[in-house]
């Protein structure tokens, strides 16, 4: 077991649990490569003097998950000049010490106060007037503009300190006041006051901590600030003072453990105390050798408490002895969720708690079954028989040692021991069919990616627990926001995702990046790669090359967006004012709703320009879609508009029913209708329409027809006049007839016939309908004898039995020439003899008797079983 | 029985459907807490009647209102509008967002639009300056089921907006109807349309496919093997003609909505006057699924019988003593149908007394006269008289659009004569309404030589019915006449449009069949020949599923004959009938008449 002591014997005890420091990287190329960047005239003059990046005397951010660290030089230090530049420049690497990127840091700004990292890796900067500068990775580039957005109002005096978490700040200001903001990753974050916290003006703050929203039940940050002798907690709500009765004395120094539980509190007198943040109890104490406050204080997982002072390192568990470790150089601490990383000028360390399989497996003397089957194959690669009798001493437990060989490998940093894990957990998977072989699968394809983005050219240091948290599409969004697409794609690719984010990050990248670039050859390199991904939204890109003020590229991806109905294409369309373009993509869609977007853009537009709303008409015109769809908008509230469009395009036949409309909209207006002047206007309408529809070859019967509309309103005006009754305007020719006769005045109606032309068939129905309506029998039976009617007897007939009069009925109906009438009108009034008598001397009567009989027979036979049944069997309101 | 249909015994999982329409009516009202207001447009309360009871509303504290021009009376500080996307309701929103301004009444609108938001409405609504004021959402109510094999969208104004405005919104939502369907029952793998309208919305259904495509992997086999797209244009005869199936005739005479009819109580044997009832038809009424679709003369004949029966049995209970239990128990289930029988039989003699008339019978001579463009004079003159007695001037329209079509059109003469006549007798206001029909084709001057006899003769549309009690085709539904539209799904359900390419020429619009999804399993197939009669066979005990598509309407009459359709022998297909609405001529023609009234179209 000789390779397994080796391992442990880098562990240090803390407690009753082993600890390991792994170096990640190092040592940290960032100081010469870093200046070359800076200064690409002095690169070649030994880097190590020039800029080398000095943790001492720069204000450093490092953003967790294996995240860029961001440095710029803290100028309230003296710092030796040597050939470098004066100015500041804000530089970018990643966690193996890789520059990415470097920015002069703007003049003339307020003295920085923290450098931090949002979760999204947006880098911020506050400076001390309270304001907030943020830079977008990886280019450095300032956003959304390159002046500070005030967080703060000036009378607050400034920060006197800030503590950032991944989604907000905290700030404590000058004057005593908290101020904090949750939407940090917003442009314009929203700041809101806690309480006051009544510090008093000699008092002093000591220190602050934030328990972090996602921990707090009421979903706001809570702020705990060490002032005077006590600890209070401030919120949204209120003050509270809080483990008075610990008696825990000024606190120098504080720091909330990962999960929002729990507080390590460095106290005045040199001990660190561990509270639970609502400070119900002392968890643990121990009492440090210096009482003098640590510069940086962090939790290293949720067990121990790292404190450090230059040059020591001190890790302080529950029980037992603290490990200390020295440092001859300056260090940052950078928490992570399952440990610590360690920044130093020449290396990047990650301390963390050995987890349980690995001490099972590497554990000094351990005879675990992980540790036996690890042995297992180390006897079996050297081709020993004992790795039988291993085997033989775990059969029963195999599961759970390749399983602890599996979760091992999945934790180590270096590739020659996960693989050596491994390969002991396939020698038990040999014998263990029961086990599940996705769980090796996941670990090879996890450490594969992990691997991958650790190698130092990436510099992204991820343990296997961090990855799970922070998830592989985090993960690529990561890497694509670093510039590294090939990897993100090969990652989306091995993992299943879809590529589309990857692709079209890249895409956008490379139009921005490609400004020398023609269009017709940017364009087929784009197209190249974003065919690689099915229903990728062109829209999108376009969007993004239009924004980079590349007009023409961005039509020309548009024009390879297949789908037209994708919603985004057409206003990006109308955005570069490609509007027929626009226009025609939305009609062919066949979504009316595309259609009407566009064209109220473009109605807009022409508004808002002031252009003669004729270009307007004619492109709808062009498109009859478009231009039905206009009409059937504008009838509803665009009267004028659509009149304009009518009488423009020609459409004089739709314009003068337009004008027919109105005039009936006028007659509807009870002020009009009474023989009103109003009424004049009315007219007028009706005219005009006449005439346009005169002014077309094809809408001759419209135009009659109009002409004489306006002539019986005429007419009926002078009818209402003469007869002193309102009752005319409005009623047809036919009505008006018969309204005439109704009152008794022939001569009237008579007039009406004669001027519109009323054929006599018409005017024989119309005024027996109308004496029968008044009864006026006796004049119905002089009207009959005038002369022999035109259309026939029919009209007599009906106009008495619709009237229900039997005796003046009998009087016409023998007069009716066709048998098969006279029949029915018999039927009709019950006679059935009669009719019958007719029926038998129409032609074909059989049919005729056949309906006769129904005629007859409503309410017998069929009709009298249903009445008895139900008479019988009284089921009525059976519903 | 309630006006929801139960949907057992639907061929497709259509209760599903309904409970998501539900449940996301029910999560709007959920989400919005507290007292509410629902105000929901007129002819949607009577849609949602069919998805949803009140009483399950109000339990979720929502005062119903219908939406006017009026002002909104209620109490309730927070107001939701449910209404389908039309302009003419913003406006009356709008109006009383400002009514309650003045009052100072501090109240939340929300605004649900049915089916989607549109551009068009939200554009009103800013130019009326209220949409700041409301929270804009969506109710994606596409499909209601009305019975086990009928689901409409419920698009009323569909055909003139195609016909005659040229607004093709209903051809979109009718293609996203249909892709909704797809992704509950997976890719339909063969389309068939014909007309404008049906060929574009096929179109647009392979385009969504492609861009948010059903993925096919999770299911198995498409529960829907046809889809046959047909435009109301392409058969506008066959709604202009009288229905005469029991169905066809309550919807005729007394005008069926939502799966119900209101009559007058006294109607239906209770004695309260004036009183109007609601009486629900659906296929939950057993009786009414047996006799729905039977020729109305048969009804009457099975009504009889069934009625006579229970008379006799009640007879022999009274009068023997010596009865056995069993034959006591036979007859109280009998009795058990009494109250649907007697239902039926006091809507059958309502009917009667319309069918009994002479004028009704005339009526019919001429629709058969009409359709075998046996005697031109003598259906002009019939029409010339209705115009003269200034009969209903739908009822009118009705035939006269029937003469137009099947003559492609009236003589010049004649055409401007009817149309002076017109005019004088029913007012020059119809002016507008004569233009539109001549637009959309309905009433026109004849411009070429009729082609109707052609296609009665190559469809066989009129064929003489013997026996109406046991038809033997569809053509017993009009007594004598096979509607057209169900002749072209007959043909295409058997063997595609190509067999009938020559005549379908002859009918408005292209037509369109292809086979769609790329699967892998369908083009295997097709390399067997006959692969379309195969795969009804393949799937023992399945039938296919036929979707009938509507698009403008259809007629209980021409559901009627896809139902006896698919009840023959040696038929391996189910109909299920989608429509933008269920329709008859009356139902088509008012609408048309009322909007070019008002000068909406």
């Amino acid at each position: 077991m000789s390779s397994s002591v080796s391992v442990a014997a880098e562990w240090d005890l803390l407690s009753d649990r082993f600890y390991r420091r792994l170096t990640l990287y190092s040592p940290l190329p960032w100081s010469a490569p870093a200046a070359a960047a800076a200064n690409s005239s002095s690169s070649g003059v030994g880097g190590a003097v020039i800029g080398r990046l000095d943790l001492s005397n720069h204000i450093v951010a490092a953003a967790p998950f294996g995240g860029p660290i961001a440095a710029v030089r803290d100028d309230s230090k003296i710092v030796q000049l040597h050939s470098e530049p004066s100015r500041r420049r804000l530089l970018l690497f990643s966690s193996s010490g890789h520059p990415i990127a470097s920015a002069p840091w703007p003049p003339l700004l307020p003295r920085l106060h923290t450098l931090a990292f949002s979760s999204s890796l947006s880098l911020l900067a506050l400076l001390s007037d309270g304001s907030l500068l943020r830079f977008r990775l990886p280019d450095l580039q300032p956003s959304p503009s390159s002046s500070p957005v005030p967080l703060l109002p000036p009378s607050s005096g400034g920060v006197a300190d800030a503590v950032f978490w991944g989604g907000g700040v905290a700030i404590l200001t000058e004057d005593n006041r908290i101020v904090v903001a949750t939407d940090i990753e917003a442009a314009d974050p929203q700041l809101r006051d806690l309480a006051d916290p009544g510090v008093g003006d000699v008092e002093h703050v000591l220190c602050m901590a934030v328990v972090e929203p996602q921990f707090v039940m009421s979903g706001s940050p809570e702020v705990l600030l060490a002032v005077g002798d006590r600890v209070i907690s401030v919120d949204e709500d209120g003050v509270q003072v809080l483990g008075e009765e610990l008696e825990i004395g000024p606190v120098q120094k504080m720091a909330v453990s990962p999960n929002g539980k729990l507080l390590a509190a460095f106290a005045h007198d040199g001990r660190l105390l561990v509270i639970p943040t609502d400070f119900s109890r002392v968890i643990f104490e121990y009492e440090c050798d210096s009482a003098l406050p640590p510069e940086q204080i962090a939790w290293c997982g949720l067990d121990s408490v790292l404190l450090y002072w230059p040059e020591v390192l001190l890790m302080v568990g529950p029980n037992g002895d603290p490990v200390q470790y020295s440092y001859d150089e300056p260090i940052k601490l950078i928490p992570e969720c399952d440990g610590v990383r360690i920044l130093s000028n020449s290396s990047m360390e990650f301390l963390h708690r050995v987890p349980d399989c690995t001490t099972l497996i590497f554990g000094i003397g351990s005879m675990s079954p992980a540790a036996l089957l690890y042995d297992a194959r180390d006897h079996y690669d050297r081709q020993s028989a004992k790795a039988y009798d291993n085997y033989q001493l775990i059969s029963s437990s195999l599961p759970e040692a390749i399983e602890a060989c599996i979760d091992a490998a999945g934790h180590e940093f270096d590739v020659s021991r996960q693989r050596t894990l491994l390969r002991a957990a396939t020698y038990g998977l040999a014998f263990c069919s029961r086990f599940p072989h996705e769980r090796f699968q996941e670990t090879c394809k996890m450490l594969r990616v992990l691997n991958a983005v650790r190698d130092p050219e990436i510099g992204m240091p991820l343990t296997i627990q961090q990855y799970k948290l922070l998830t592989a599409p985090v993960l690529i969004g990561r890497l694509i926001n670093a510039n590294q697409h090939l990897l993100a794609l090969r990652i989306s690719e091995y993992l299943n995702l879809n590529p589309e984010v990857v692709i079209m990050h890249w895409a956008c990248e490379k139009i921005t990046a490609s400004a020398s670039l023609p269009d017709t050859v940017l364009l087929e390199g784009l197209l190249d790669k974003l065919r690689l991904c099915k229903g990728i939204s062109y829209a999108a890109v376009a969007a993004h090359a239009d924004s980079s003020g590349r007009r023409r590229l961005a039509a020309m991806l548009v024009d390879h967006e297949s789908q037209s109905s994708k919603q985004a294409s057409i206003p990006l369309l109308l955005s570069i004012d490609e509007q027929d373009k626009a226009l025609s993509k939305a009609i062919e869609s066949g979504d009316t709703d595309l259609v009407y977007l566009v064209l109220f853009h473009i109605w807009q537009k022409v508004a808002v320009e002031k252009k003669a709303p004729l270009d307007f008409f004619g492109v709808i015109n062009a498109r009859p879609v478009a231009r039905d769809l206009f009409m059937a908008y504008a009838r509803h509230s665009k009267h004028e508009a659509l009149k304009d469009f009518f009488l423009s395009t020609g459409r004089l036949q739709d314009a003068a029913f337009l004008l027919l409309k109105e005039s009936r909209e006028l007659e509807k207006n009870p002020m009009s209708s009474k023989g009103s002047p109003l009424h004049g206007p009315q007219v007028r309408l009706v005219e005009q329409a006449h005439r346009l529809f005169a002014e077309t070859k094809e809408h001759v019967f419209e135009s009659k027809a109009s002409e004489e509309h306006a002539k019986l309103l005429r007419s009926q005006h002078e009818l209402e006049v003469s007869t002193k009754q309102a009752i005319f305007v409005g009623s047809s020719v036919s009505d008006t007839i018969k309204t005439c006769i109704a009152m008794g005045n022939e001569r009237a109606a008579l007039k009406v016939k004669s001027e519109f032309k009323v054929p006599d068939k018409r005017w024989y129905w119309l005024k027996t309908c109308a004496l029968a309506t008044v009864g006026n029998w006796d004049a119905l039976e002089k009207f009959s004898k005038e002369r022999r009617p035109p259309g026939g007897y029919k009209p007599f007939v009906e106009a008495c039995i619709d009237a229900g009069q039997k005796t003046e009925a009998l009087k016409y109906i023998p007069k009716l020439t066709d048998p098969r009438e006279r029949s029915e009108a018999y039927a009709r009034m019950g006679m059935a003899k009669e009719a019958a008598d007719a029926a038998s001397q129409a032609k074909d009567s059989d049919e005729l008797f056949g309906r006769l009989k129904i005629t007859l027979a409503q309410n017998s036979a069929a009709a009298s079983i249903f009445d008895t049944l139900r008479d019988r069997l009284s089921f009525q309101g059976a519903y | 029985m309630s006006q929801i249909p139960n949907l057992d015994n639907a061929p497709l999982n259509l209760a599903a459907l309904r409970e998501q329409s539900q449940k996301d009516l029910l999560s709007i009202l959920k989400n919005i807490r507290g007292k509410k207001c629902l105000v929901i447009d007129p002819k949607l309360a009577g849609t949602l009647s069919l998805i949803v009871q009140t009483s399950l509303l109000k339990e979720y504290g929502a005062e119903l209102r219908i939406l006017s021009s009026d002002p909104l009376q209620t109490e309730c500080p927070k107001i939701i509008y449910l209404v389908r996307s039309q302009l003419s309701f913003m406006k009356f929103i709008a109006s009383q967002i400002k009514n309650d301004e003045p009052k100072g009444l501090q109240r939340e609108y929300f605004l649900y639009f049915v089916p989607r938001r549109t551009v068009a409405c939200e554009k009103i609504l800013e130019e009326e300056k209220v949409h700041q004021k409301l929270t804009l959402g969506e109710y994606p109510l596409y499909l209601v089921p009305l019975d086990d094999d009928v689901l409409s969208l419920e698009l009323d104004q569909s055909l003139q907006e195609c016909l005659i405005e040229g607004d093709t919104s209903s051809i979109w939502h009718v293609a996203k109807a249909i892709h909704k369907l797809e992704f509950a029952f997976g890719v339909i793998p063969n389309v068939r349309a014909k007309g404008v309208a049906s060929t574009k919305a096929a179109e647009l259904l392979n385009n969504m496919q492609l861009e948010d495509p059903v993925n096919m992997d999770d299911m198995g086999i498409p529960e829907i093997n046809t889809v046959i797209l047909l435009d109301r244009e392409v058969d506008m005869v066959t709604p202009m003609c009288s229905q005469l199936t029991y169905e066809g005739l309550l919807d005729e005479m007394l005008h069926i909505n939502n799966g119900s009819v209101e009559v007058d109580a006294s109607i239906m044997g209770a004695q309260q006057d004036g009183k109007k009832v609601k009486v629900p038809l659906n296929s939950s009424d057993k009786l009414y699924k047996e006799i729905r679709d039977l020729n109305f003369e048969v009804v009457v004949q099975v009504l009889r019988q069934k009625a006579t029966s229970i008379q006799q049995d009640y007879a022999e209970v009274k009068s023997t003593n010596t009865q056995s239990v069993s034959e006591l128990k036979d007859f109280v289930r009998r009795l058990h149908s009494l109250p649907e029988i007697a239902r039926h039989v006091h809507l059958a003699q309502h009917l009667q007394s319309f069918t009994g008339k002479p004028s009704f019978h005339a009526r019919l001579d001429i629709e058969q006269t009409i359709l075998e463009v046996q005697n031109f004079e003598i259906c002009f003159e019939y029409i010339e008289e209705m115009i003269h007695k200034q009969e209903p001037i739908e009822n009118m329209l009705r035939l006269l659009v029937l003469l137009s079509l099947t003559n492609t059109g009236l003589p010049k003469k004649n055409f401007d004569y009817l149309r002076r006549e017109i005019l004088h007798s029913y007012g020059f206001e119809h002016m507008n309404l004569l233009y539109n029909l001549e637009k959309a084709g309905l009433f026109k001057r004849q411009e070429s030589r009729s082609n109707w006899v052609g296609i009665t003769r190559a469809l066989q549309l009129i064929v003489d019915v013997n026996d109406t009690a046991n038809p033997s085709d569809i053509s017993y539904i009009f007594s004598g006449y096979a509607p057209l539209s169900i002749r072209l799904v007959q043909h295409a359900v058997r063997s595609g449009w190509r067999s009938i390419e020559e005549l379908l020429k002859l009918l408005p619009g292209p037509h369109l069949d292809l086979k769609r999804g790329g699967l892998t399993f369908n083009s295997s197939l097709d390399a067997h020949p006959g692969s379309g009669a195969q795969q009804t066979i393949d799937r023992v005990g399945h039938r296919s599923l036929v979707l009938v598509v509507f698009i403008g309407g259809v007629t209980f009459a021409e559901i009627a004959a896809l139902r006896f359709l698919s009840a023959q022998e040696g038929m391996g297909y189910d109909f299920i009938v989608a429509t933008t609405k269920v329709v008859n001529g009356n139902s088509i023609l008012r609408p048309i008449i009322a909007s070019s009234k008002e000068g909406m179209m």
